[in-house]
């Protein structure tokens, strides 16, 4: 890991330009699944302090609805999509084309739209990641959560923080047409699978 | 050791994973907690607590934020109260958290780990365990006030409980 910390800046730099490339073949994902509504862009790659990760992601308490999708094992990580109560019902709306729900509890289809939605982005980027490092990865089935955004995103880096104060966070933003959307996606990769990336794109440069 | 401690005269003070935090009446502690465990301790007397924010059961001898771990966080809390000049003994302790998020069955489930490091550490000190709400699957936003020594425990979706 030394070796990897003293090319720190380029790693980071690296590793946004494998994110970029995921991003696009994820948009073109999310494209297809919207019908041409939905894009997505790669806001940041950074590594931030374990303290940090709320206020850095701007997560409050506030309840969100969010899908996460895991990859098992040490070559591993989480993907987390997070929305607002809001937008999460206008994105399952207009993908089953129907009214927003308006019922407290969210229908089984509703839900079933968004983890589709969380296995088509997440899918987009283990391909990427599994085209570098040449390991196949196994993403769990998605889950539907509506909780704390920060205990999600606690959980989620919980493996990080075992051999780590610091995390390494890929963020990703949505757009409809023009406008930008209250929906994130964190990916929280693992140390192992950093390590991974990092060697494969030392490898290739 | 690194320290990663704040007091503040904020009336809130939200203390972040891997956090140690102190505060006085009138203050107020906050701390959203999924698998970690965000343990308070009180002394009535002085109307002061401190509060934790433990991600992992144990340091195993690492550097780092001693909040992070339950065998450092307790007496690094404790070092605190008496740098503050505040007695140790008389504290009571209540603690939250310890939920296995995405239920139970996604990555590294260790809050009933952290449940217990923390209660191993509070007993270690000798410090009584005044109220707990630990487990579940459900994330919980944590506040703790100074003024009363109440803790106040809100998951979501679910009616708040007063410990």
């Amino acid at each position: 890991m030394n070796e990897l910390r003293h090319g720190h800046d380029w790693a980071l730099g690296a590793l946004y330009g494998l994110f970029t490339s995921a991003t696009h073949d994820a948009s073109a994902a999310m494209c297809r699944w919207t019908n041409g509504l939905i894009t997505v862009t790669l806001d940041q790659v950074r590594e931030i302090a374990l303290e940090t990760v709320s206020a850095e992601l701007e997560i409050g308490d506030e309840l969100l609805t969010m899908v996460v999708l895991t990859i098992g094992g040490e070559v591993g990580g989480n993907l987390i999509l997070l929305f607002d109560e809001i937008n999460g019902r206008q994105l399952a709306a207009s993908l089953l084309g129907s009214a927003p729900g308006t019922e407290p509890e969210w229908s089984d289809l509703e839900k079933s739209a968004l983890t589709e939605t969380g296995n088509i982005l997440g899918c987009a980027y283990i391909n990427a990641i599994t085209r570098l490092i040449g390991t196949d990865l196994m993403p769990s089935a998605p889950y539907f959560i509506q909780d704390y955004g920060a205990s999600v995103v606690q959980q989620a880096v919980m493996t990080q923080a075992l051999t780590s104060d610091r995390l390494l966070l890929c963020q990703v933003g949505f757009r409809r047409k023009d406008e930008q959307l209250d929906w994130r996606v964190v990916f929280v990769p693992t140390q192992g699978m950093q390590e991974a990336m990092q060697r494969s794109l030392h490898a290739a440069s | 050791m690194n320290t990663s401690t704040t007091s503040t005269p904020a009336k809130e003070i939200l203390v972040g994973m891997g956090q140690i935090a102190a505060g006085q009446a009138p203050q107020r502690m906050r701390a959203i907690l999924g698998s970690c465990i965000g343990v308070a301790l009180y002394h009535p007397g002085r109307k002061t607590g401190i509060m934790a924010h433990v991600v992992l059961p144990n340091s195993a001898g690492r550097d780092g934020a001693p909040g992070k771990f339950a065998d450092t966080a307790v007496p690094q809390m404790l070092a605190v109260l008496r740098e503050q000049g505040m007695p140790t003994y008389g504290l009571t302790a209540k603690l939250a958290g310890g939920a296995n998020m995405f239920n139970g069955c996604g990555p590294l489930q260790i809050g009933n780990a952290n449940a217990e490091a923390v209660a191993a550490a509070l007993k270690k000190a000798g410090i009584r365990v005044a109220g707990q709400d630990l487990g579940g699957t459900c994330g919980r936003r944590v506040d703790f006030d100074c003024t009363s020594g109440q803790m106040t425990v809100q998951c979501a979706g679910q009616p708040a409980r007063t410990l």
